[in-house]
């Protein structure tokens, strides 16, 4: 039974880092690899508005929520956008150097000692006891409270609501989604901000659980294979893929090696594009036309 | 392709068509070069030697990552796991079998390309994005492997190494050697039939394939080479520091070499070459700027993250203005002094 | 002045050194239908993407002249720019979400100015569409997905609709029908059409006034009864001559008519 929680907290803690993997990727077909370090982005913010607001832990909450949406939509406008157009790999690799431009920069800015911006919250990560003899504690439920209302709440916007129509149309045909009238900078910069909100909520959940160190922004790395194996552009396939991923790393680390933890992720991303490159969900890319 | 210096074409023989080096000119500045690089080592101080050494060994790995992503034009994030390949397995030979350099370095080419082989299957059916993702998740397994041996065998710190070469001339004229052999290999190579079907695939694989390349075979080439070379080239690293880790081959080296790659310019060898410089006396720059700010010792203990941070900038800032790299940089020198006084610029690819 | 959309000696470079578009002067009078005819490469579509904005994609540029929509220059405009003057393109190919349902595509497009109502001009103007609201337009034959082009381009309430090759891959019947569609839009909303075809009877029966396109210049325009009794248009476009004539001899007929007069 603690083996089916376990599995539940890690699946909710890749899936809220992959949905932001998914989100930049079905809008603007760009792969990401800078979300680890927004994602501690994330975290340190909240550990830098939990020490200016300490009296007042919910608006520091907010404050770290907003600071996120506006930290993922200024990483869009200074520097993605002058990657539309240019060729998947250079894409990639800005993302990449942003990340290490990053990393480098949060160690400058808050040292390398470990953080706990919970403390400076005040709040407590009381143990609570469920059925079958289970532990979880508050930030595991609170983890996976809030990966429920992001899914839910993402699935309504992009489903039901126009712009969510939009930013789905603009990540099909972006050239045409603009002669239909659609601000190309406008969707993608939002889809970054949604992006960096919720791998910063991710980031904080994770740093209220176990402290923040500047190795955080390897879960952000493991949580890309959840994406991939799901299905890069579809919001189902990351929960799925999150799932199946924690469910084998729990499992196997249990039964088998506990060495296995940073590896399996990737164990299970080779398998899968052996057997199916565009993972449970996602949509097949078109083949080369001559 | 560099910029024709002689006018006309008069070749009359076979191997006047073959030479890689064509005029007089030519002839004299690599005749200089060699000149400068063989006297090297007698005029530089013990940290330019040690530099040049880092450079040397670094090119080899770097060359083998441009015939792969640059030439061939298959995206790989694995290169640290191939370079790991090689250290390991000439430090796994020498710790349980005591075998001397001269049945390493071959066991390490042995290994890359069997690596390589491995890495590339992949290639067969993927393309861009999820071939880079393929790699990564590759190379993550690899350094798996490796950080298994070392805590299952008790070396938790490393591999301990013994060297044949001590001194650092020596191990100049060695890697220069090796240097100079993977890149006479590299122009070979590339101006085989190889080497054409690689920039045929480069360019359109389907159209590639519809002139009747084997594309399959040519992708398999292109990482059995690269990883060969690469694997030598991490075998040469263990025995160059005297020591195997796996801490040392993260995602950071690979992205490190891919730097390499990308700022020196893709397509080219010299661009991998010109790379190789820039990436491995970048943290000596940053070295130099702190001290010359004089914030060396305040910033002592963050050097590291000036490190990280800088890097990563210079990488975007080459990615986002000057995606040609030094190569473009040069290229566009050379175009500026031939063309003077006109100025219309060529049109690039 | 009273035309909407005036080209005026109009050029367009490839990459800095292909001129696909050469001083290409047309008009097109508000509440008309004009048709562009021409064989393949003549330039019509990148005229098109000029008028649109949509050439710097292709690292193209206009290098000369000028286009005027409703009195304001609008060459080398950013395309949403120009999309909000009330310019609106019918692409080629690639010209529905694939991904989305019909009544999504119809959402997705951006009205201009503040209405909400022309989505329901699509379901009007073509009935066939309100069927189908929530197939996927990945699953529509190539009829309805014209249509469903046609009726997106409606949603932006177009003041000039600009369509590249209406009748490709079409049957002929369906291309009549769309062309009658057009007709009704033309009624309905006074929207003023730039039609791109390469099937010259059908598009000489719908226009007003057609230009005729050949590498890069317009080399004939006028009513289409002038033009259908042009002795040139009725071989190489109408296919009135006897004996067969190949793709290379039309070219050197033109440039030597052309050259000699």
């Amino acid at each position: 039974m603690q083996l089916a929680v376990n599995i539940a907290v890690l699946g909710s803690i890749y899936a809220l880092i992959s949905c932001g993997y998914v989100l930049i990727y079905r809008v603007s077909r760009v792969l990401s690899l800078a979300h680890g370090e927004l994602m501690m982005l994330g975290a340190y913010g909240l550990y830098a508005t939990a020490s200016l607001f300490s009296a007042h832990p919910l608006v520091a909450l907010a404050a770290a929520c907003a600071l996120g949406l506006m930290v993922g939509v200024a990483v869009y406008f200074a520097l993605m956008w002058r990657m539309t157009g240019e060729s998947v790999l250079a894409a990639v690799l800005a993302t990449i150097a942003l990340g290490i431009l990053l990393r480098g920069a949060m160690i400058l800015v808050f040292g390398t000692q470990t953080r706990h911006p919970l403390d400076e919250l005040g709040w407590e990560n009381a143990s609570h006891e469920l059925w079958g003899g289970a532990r979880i504690s508050t930030v595991g439920l609170a983890l996976l409270a809030c990966t429920a209302l992001v899914y839910l709440g993402l699935f309504a916007f992009l489903r039901a609501t126009r712009w969510g129509i939009r930013m789905r149309a603009a990540g099909q045909h972006a050239l045409l989604a603009a002669q239909r009238g659609i601000g190309l900078h406008g969707v993608y910069a939002l889809a970054w901000g949604l992006a960096t909100l919720t791998g910063g909520l991710a980031g904080m959940l994770l740093a209220a659980d176990a402290g923040l160190e500047g190795t955080l922004y390897i879960v952000g790395l493991k949580a890309f294979p959840a994406a991939l194996v799901g299905g890069l552009d579809s919001l189902l396939g990351a929960l799925a893929g999150s799932l199946i991923i924690a469910g084998a790393e729990v499992l196997l680390i249990h039964y088998v090696d506990p060495l296995l933890a940073d590896v399996v992720p990737f164990i299970v991303l080779l398998a899968m594009l052996i057997v199916r490159p565009w993972g449970l969900f996602g949509t097949r890319e078109e083949l080369d036309r001559v | 392709m560099s910029q024709p210096r002689s006018s006309g074409y008069w070749h009359t023989r076979y191997a006047q068509d073959t030479a890689l080096v064509e005029t007089r000119t030519q002839k004299f500045w690599l005749a200089a070069l060699a000149l400068a690089l063989g006297t090297y080592p007698f005029l530089a101080n013990a940290l330019w030697l040690d530099l040049a050494n880092q450079v040397l060994l670094a090119s080899i790995g770097a060359v083998a990552l441009m015939l792969l992503t640059g030439y061939a034009g298959q995206i790989s994030l694995g290169h640290a796991g191939l370079l790991a390949a090689g250290a390991f397995t000439a430090g796994i030979l020498f710790q349980e079998l005591a075998a001397p350099m001269w049945v390493t370095l071959p066991a390490a080419a042995a290994v890359g390309a069997a690596l390589g082989l491995v890495f590339g299957l992949p290639s067969l059916r993927l393309r861009g994005l999820y071939l880079a993702v393929s790699t990564l998740a590759l190379h993550f397994i690899v350094i798996h492997i490796g950080a298994e041996y070392e805590t299952k065998r008790g070396y938790s710190t490393g591999i301990v190494m013994d060297s044949p070469v001590q001194d650092a001339r020596a191990w100049y004229f060695v890697l220069l050697a090796a240097s100079a052999a993977t890149v006479l290999f590299s122009l070979n190579l590339l101006r085989s039939r190889t080497g054409r079907a690689w920039r045929a695939i480069h360019g359109r694989e389907t159209v590639a394939e519809a002139l009747g390349i084997h594309v399959a075979r040519a992708k398999l080439t292109a990482f059995v080479v690269s990883s060969m070379l690469a694997a030598v080239s991490g075998a040469l690293f263990a025995y160059f520091r005297g020591f195997v880790s796996v801490e040392a081959f993260s995602l950071y080296l690979t992205i490190q070499y891919v730097a390499m790659v990308i700022i020196g310019g893709m397509g080219s060898v010299l661009g991998a070459l010109l790379g190789t410089v820039f990436v491995v006396l970048f943290p000596y720059l940053i070295d130099a700027a702190m001290r010359a700010l004089g914030v060396a010792d305040r910033l002592a203990s963050l050097v590291f993250a000036i490190n990280y941070a800088g890097f990563g900038l210079v990488m975007l800032l080459f990615l986002v203005f000057e995606p040609q790299g030094l190569v473009g940089l040069w290229r566009r020198a050379q175009n500026w002094a031939l063309l003077w006084p006109f100025k219309q610029r060529p049109v690039q690819r | 002045m009273s035309a909407l959309l005036r080209v005026e000696k109009l050029e367009v470079v490839y990459h800095r050194v292909v001129t696909a578009v050469q001083g290409v002067t047309l008009e097109v009078p508000r509440g008309s239908l004009v048709a562009l005819l021409g064989t393949n490469g003549a330039g019509k579509t990148t005229t098109l993407r000029a008028i649109s904005g949509f050439l710097g994609l292709d690292d193209a540029r206009v290098t000369d002249g000028a286009v005027w929509f409703d009195g304001t220059r609008i060459e080398n405009l950013p395309p949403h720019r120009v999309t909000r003057r009330g310019i609106v393109l019918v692409p080629e190919r690639n010209k529905v979400f694939e991904g989305l349902t019909v009544d999504e595509n119809l959402e997705a497009a951006v009205p201009r100015g503040s209405s909400a109502g022309p989505r329901d001009l699509a379901y009007t103007v073509f009935p066939a569409l309100k069927a189908l609201r929530r197939r996927q337009a990945g699953y529509l034959s190539g009829g309805e997905r014209q249509m469903l082009a046609i009726g997106s381009a409606l949603a932006c309430s177009p003041r000039l609709l600009l369509i590249d090759e209406l009748s490709q891959g079409l049957a002929p019947i369906l291309v009549a029908e769309l062309m009658e569609r057009l007709q009704a839009i033309r009624a309905e909303t006074g929207a003023t059409i730039l039609l791109v075809e390469q099937n010259a009877q059908v598009a000489l029966e719908a226009a007003d006034h057609g230009y005729v396109m050949e590498s890069g210049r317009v080399v004939l325009d006028g009513t289409p009864e002038r033009l259908r009794a042009h002795e040139d248009v009725r071989e190489f476009y109408l296919g009135g001559s006897e004996r067969r004539r190949s793709y290379r001899e039309v070219k050197q007929y033109r440039r030597s008519r052309r050259w000699y007069g």
